[in-house]
């Protein structure tokens, strides 16, 4: 315990603090800051923030910036003594030199920025020192569609550069010249628009002037509230804090204070926001009447769909209606969807988007360690020595995580990146093992085959925590390894050497994404990735595991609610009676379905051999998102009666006979659980755009409407519903999930749990399992036809078919699809950079622009599929993953012709 | 800028200066140093290929560059010539030997001649002021000079 004296009061401290740090907690916000900013690194370059400093009572003091000088014990520190008052005051002068002398304090109608509220409570507001020239002359950089610059306003406190740097790790921004001449640049003195800045506007929130600013001034605008919630863009669960004025939001920041995300979130969480109240927003049911979707009532659309269902269960049955859940739906609404379908309906008949991304994440995860989800938390990072990154391009889909492993690599933490695509984080890896799709299976044997033939094991792990493991290595001993290395086309010795620097880093950790899951074999990779982790004894505590890199916000809570056909809210089995009979006094009803229901492509195939005869899909479009575009059109068109509740009209949307629309995650609130199985707080921004129900409040009424009575939509109602349901939901209300949320398991006392498997797997012992390469039938079929191979993926701007992010200035920074091809194999094609080309596979074919790259390897191509107008599933196959039928998006046969 | 081509064997013998250093981050000074050497100057192609060999950002290579004065990022002439500016040849009269080079070759300070012939920079002292005012022509030194000597020592070159 040490001791300082602040102002000459004592107080007591610990840790290895700055004196800023401890004046503010002791204190509170006594020392005025300008190039400090606390989610940054202390700079110490404006002295704005200094003190008096004595070593001992009535020692000689000394004039110190408090902002990176450390406190030690028996300090004592003068916060405002006059000499440090009247240097703060002759600070600020100077940096007023060649400041605009009409921006000292706030524009009319705006709030002050940062910088004019410290001139204030410095009481400064001219200099003496007039530089001989401002800076209003220099051109602002106002190309990009959110992010600009004016730097007549700039105070080089260096803030922007630093959340480059240490925020976001793409180290744009730097400091031109000398002196008076200085000033910020982009890369090479280019633009926000020509540099190869990533939007994620880290620099806009540091900046404490007007100097980087964004298209809605967000920071100066006056606002009646800040919200906050959690964004929808994807699995990490960003925290927002949203200013909304007039029901309208003004714009978008990062607390600095998020476990998740201090200070820091994407181009989408921060700006892709204006989707919201966009024209095209659905804003009445529509029924479809003689062929065309016509405006109704909320009762008679209720009506229509209660009417139409029932007669449907009556002629055929509950198991002739199927419902599709949507990961970008709260966990109440997911609830309530799978509860509709089972307790209402009478069917298992209910599946979600993780079927077409991490069902084998779930199923593999279960088989390997009982439990299908994260076995760690993304703050582990700091603790890992070694990161594994397989099947996943973080940096684009889930890029504040994916800054943080950049982060930890250019710490000199060792990466090795597994996949086909030469990714942001492979470009820096030490180890990029550029396998050709399809043969994850492959690469990890031989992983595994090195670990164990060159004794890189923790064999005290393997005997007291596993099972399986003699019966493994039997095996891979056995596989030639040569053969494997021809597969794989990566160099043997590349992947011992990597399997070595995986085994001796201490804690190693891994992360997947859906490079893994969307495969012929996707659940048995997802197993193979977990016997590594159980080999080298990676499980159980800090900065070790297998982590998935979950694609929606929510993909984790549709899961965990039950939206799985053979298993219920909390993952128990539907198959068996006791579990049947605990739902059925938990949802107060006399018989529940006991068949296992249908997986989504199943149900698509019940739809054409017309044994499904209705479907209810909320929140996705299955058209542009699902695989062979041509099969799900020929499904829904099978349907006698498809409900579908959306934000926008889409391909989807267009073929129901019943929409609905639905509100925004802006208009409602619940709860998301992130990839990291933190449930965190959807809290109602602005109220639901009119004439839109929340996608919960429909399922409450069609609930009732149908003879159920299911009380209003509420998180605080249906969350204590939950945790009665939910065995890790124990624990878990509204009140105590607080800003930042608990990650599951949650005890009943409210405890939750950072990390999984600590002493014992929920199986007992986790399940070693061995399992050969074997060729997808895509390739086997169709590779002498169709001699390429197709790997899908996503841009940083665009998420999944764009729906949201095309409604939104995203739509400026990127504009289309792309087609990525390998300069030899352009050279052949004799197709060039911009060139339009037709990509033929077995089912269909498309036109797409190319781009010559050699992130790809000759015989590989990469295209995302973001944008309709190219509608890349026309391509994609039948084929999924052995155990769960997750669609192959990964791999498919095409061919691709110059000119279009 | 971007679109000059730098002839390969330099850009060969820069990257062995890179490997040299080691690819350390740390010695960016030196490299740049030695690239200038290479190239006569420091062009926008000639800093990205260090910022890749160092791995380190271009906008700070870039702001490493503007910041020291020795560095240039435009290409001097085939003639560098450099009027020293120290005291002792200021009060000697440097300036007026500045503005003579000025007037003849119609620059001004850190320009190159269209031709590509001369180009004019300033320095601090050369260690030489016994000589003062001292004028450098590439590494040939002229001492004591007079306005009047700049049109003789142009012509050597010419």
């Amino acid at each position: 315990m040490k001791t300082i004296y602040i102002n000459n009061n004592k107080y007591n401290f610990e840790g290895e603090p700055t004196i800023l740090e401890v004046v503010r907690e002791k204190a509170g916000d006594i020392i005025p800051v300008i190039c400090h900013h606390n989610t940054l690194e202390p700079h110490g370059s404006c002295r704005i923030c200094s003190v008096d400093v004595a070593l001992q009572k009535d020692g000689p003091r000394k004039v110190m910036a408090s902002c990176h000088t450390p406190a030690s014990d028996g300090m004592h520190i003068f916060t405002d003594s006059e000499r440090v008052v009247k240097l703060r005051k002759n600070i600020a002068e100077l940096v007023l030199s060649d400041y605009p002398e009409d921006k000292t304090e706030a524009a009319k109608n705006k709030l002050p920025t940062e910088f004019q509220r410290l001139l204030e409570r410095l009481g400064v507001y001219k200099t003496r020192y007039n530089a001989k020239e401002t800076h209003t002359d220099q051109e602002k950089d106002t190309l990009h569609p959110y992010i600009k610059s004016d730097l007549s306003q700039c105070i080089r406190c260096y803030r922007c550069v630093r959340a480059c740097d240490e925020i976001q790790g793409k180290f744009i921004l730097n400091i031109y010249g000398r002196g008076y001449d200085n000033r910020i640049i982009k890369d090479s003195d280019s633009s926000f628009t020509d540099s190869e800045c990533v939007s994620c506007g880290a620099c806009v929130q540091a900046c404490p002037t007007g100097a980087i600013y964004d298209l809605y001034e967000s920071k100066i605008q006056p606002y009646d509230k800040i919200v906050h919630t959690v964004c929808t863009y994807c699995g990490v669960g960003c925290n927002l804090e949203v200013r909304v004025k007039d029901g309208k939001i003004m714009g978008i920041e990062a607390p600095d204070d998020a476990e998740v995300n201090a200070a820091h979130t994407c181009i989408k969480g921060r700006y892709a926001f204006e989707f919201y109240n966009h024209p095209d927003r659905l804003t009445t049911p529509l029924i479809k009447k003689n062929g065309r979707q016509v405006p109704v009532s909320w009762d008679e659309a209720y009506d229509h769909i209660a009417n139409k269902l029932n007669k449907i269960k009556e002629q055929y049955g509950p198991d002739a209606i199927g419902g599709i859940s949507s990961s970008r739906c709260t966990n109440e609404e997911n609830y309530l969807m799978q509860k509709f379908m089972r307790a209402v309906v009478g069917t298992n008949n209910i599946d979600g988007c993780a079927r077409v991304c991490h069902a084998p994440t779930a199923y593999g995860m279960q088989k390997a360690f009982g439990t299908g989800a994260a076995t760690n938390s993304i703050t582990d990072l700091e603790h890992t020595d070694c990161i594994l990154v397989i099947g996943a391009n973080p940096t684009s889909a889930h890029p504040v995580t994916g800054s943080k492993i950049k982060q930890q690599a250019m710490k000199g933490k060792t990466l090795i990146v597994i996949d086909p695509v030469k990714t942001e984080l492979a470009e820096i890896a030490d180890y990029h093992l550029q396998l050709r799709p399809g043969t994850n299976i492959a690469l990890l044997n031989m992983f595994a085959y090195y670990l164990i033939k060159n004794d890189l094991l923790d064999h005290e792990f393997i005997k007291n925590r596993t099972t399986g493991f003699e019966e493994f290595k039997e095996q891979i001993l056995k596989v030639n390894i040569d053969e494997y290395e021809r597969i794989t086309t990566v160099d043997k010795h590349l992947v011992e050497k990597a399997a070595e620097a995986f085994a001796k880093a201490g804690n190693a950790m891994s992360f997947h994404g859906l490079g893994v899951t969307e495969h012929y074999t996707g659940s048995r990779t997802v197993m193979l990735l977990a016997n590594i982790s159980m080999f080298t004894g990676n499980i159980g505590r800090k900065g070790v595991g297998v982590n998935p890199l979950r694609g929606q916000n929510n993909v984790q809570g549709a899961a965990d609610m039950g939206v799985q056909p053979h298993q219920g809210a909390g993952y128990l089995d539907v198959n068996d009676p006791e579990i049947q009979k605990y739902y059925k006094e938990k949802y107060g009803i006399e018989t529940i379905p006991e068949k296992e229901g249908l997986k989504i492509p199943e149900m698509f195939d019940g739809a054409i051999n017309k044994t499904v005869k209705a479907m209810w899909i909320m929140g996705e479009d299955v058209m542009q998102t699902d695989p062979n575009t041509q099969h799900v059109r020929k499904a829904l068109e099978g349907l006698d009666f498809l409900v579908v509740q959306e934000l926008f009209p889409t391909e989807t949307s267009k073929m129901a006979d019943v929409v609905l629309p639905a509100a925004s995650f802006f208009e409602k609130e619940g709860t998301f659980t992130n990839g990291e199985r933190r449930i965190q707080k959807v809290n109602k921004v602005v109220e639901p755009i009119e004439g839109t129900k929340a996608d919960g409040q429909i399922m409450v009424d069609i609930m009732n409407r149908m003879g159920y009575p299911q009380k209003g939509y509420s998180a605080d109602v249906l969350l204590r519903e939950i945790a009665d349901v939910v065995p890790f939901f124990a624990g878990v209300t509204w009140e105590n999930l607080g800003t930042n949320g608990l990650q599951w398991p949650v005890t009943k006392d409210g405890k939750d749990t950072k990390i999984l498997h600590s002493k014992e797997f929920k199986i007992g012992k986790g399940q070693i399992h061995f399992f050969d390469f074997e060729e997808t039938p895509e390739l086997i079929d169709n590779r002498d036809k169709y001699p390429f191979i197709l790997t899908t993926g996503r841009n940083l701007e665009h998420y999944n078919s764009g729906t949201m992010t095309r409604r939104t200035p995203n739509k400026d920074v990127l504009t289309e699809d792309n087609l990525w091809i390998n300069p030899a194999d352009a050279k052949k094609k004799g197709i060039k950079t911009g060139d339009r080309v037709r990509l033929i596979s077995a089912r269909g074919e498309t036109y797409i622009k190319a781009f010559v790259t050699d992130k790809v390897k000759e015989g590989v191509l990469r295209s995302t599929f973001h944008f309709p107008e190219v509608s890349i599933n026309n391509l994609t196959g039948d084929i999924g993953d052995i155990e769960t039928l997750t669609p192959e998006y990964k791999v498919v046969a095409v061919d691709v012709v110059a000119g279009g | 800028m971007a679109d000059i081509k730098l002839p390969a064997n330099k850009v060969q013998e820069l990257r062995e200066v890179c490997a040299k250093f080691n690819h350390d981050k740390g010695e960016l000074i030196n490299v740049l140093h030695a690239a200038q050497g290479i190239f006569g100057y420091l062009p926008a192609e000639v800093q990205e290929i260090v910022a890749e060999e160092l791995n380190v950002s271009v906008a700070h290579v870039y702001g490493v560059v503007t910041f020291y004065s020795f560095f240039t990022m435009l290409p001097k002439g085939k003639h560098p010539i450099s009027i020293c500016m120290g005291t002792a040849c200021y009060v000697r009269g440097a300036e007026k030997v500045l503005d003579e080079f000025k007037r003849h070759l119609n620059i001004k300070v850190g320009e190159t001649t269209p031709d590509g012939d001369f180009s004019i920079s300033c320095l601090r002292c050369v260690g030489a002021c016994g000589l003062a005012p001292v004028v450098t022509v590439g590494e040939k030194v002229y001492g004591r000079v007079a306005p009047e000597d700049v049109k003789g020592i142009l012509a050597e070159y010419r």
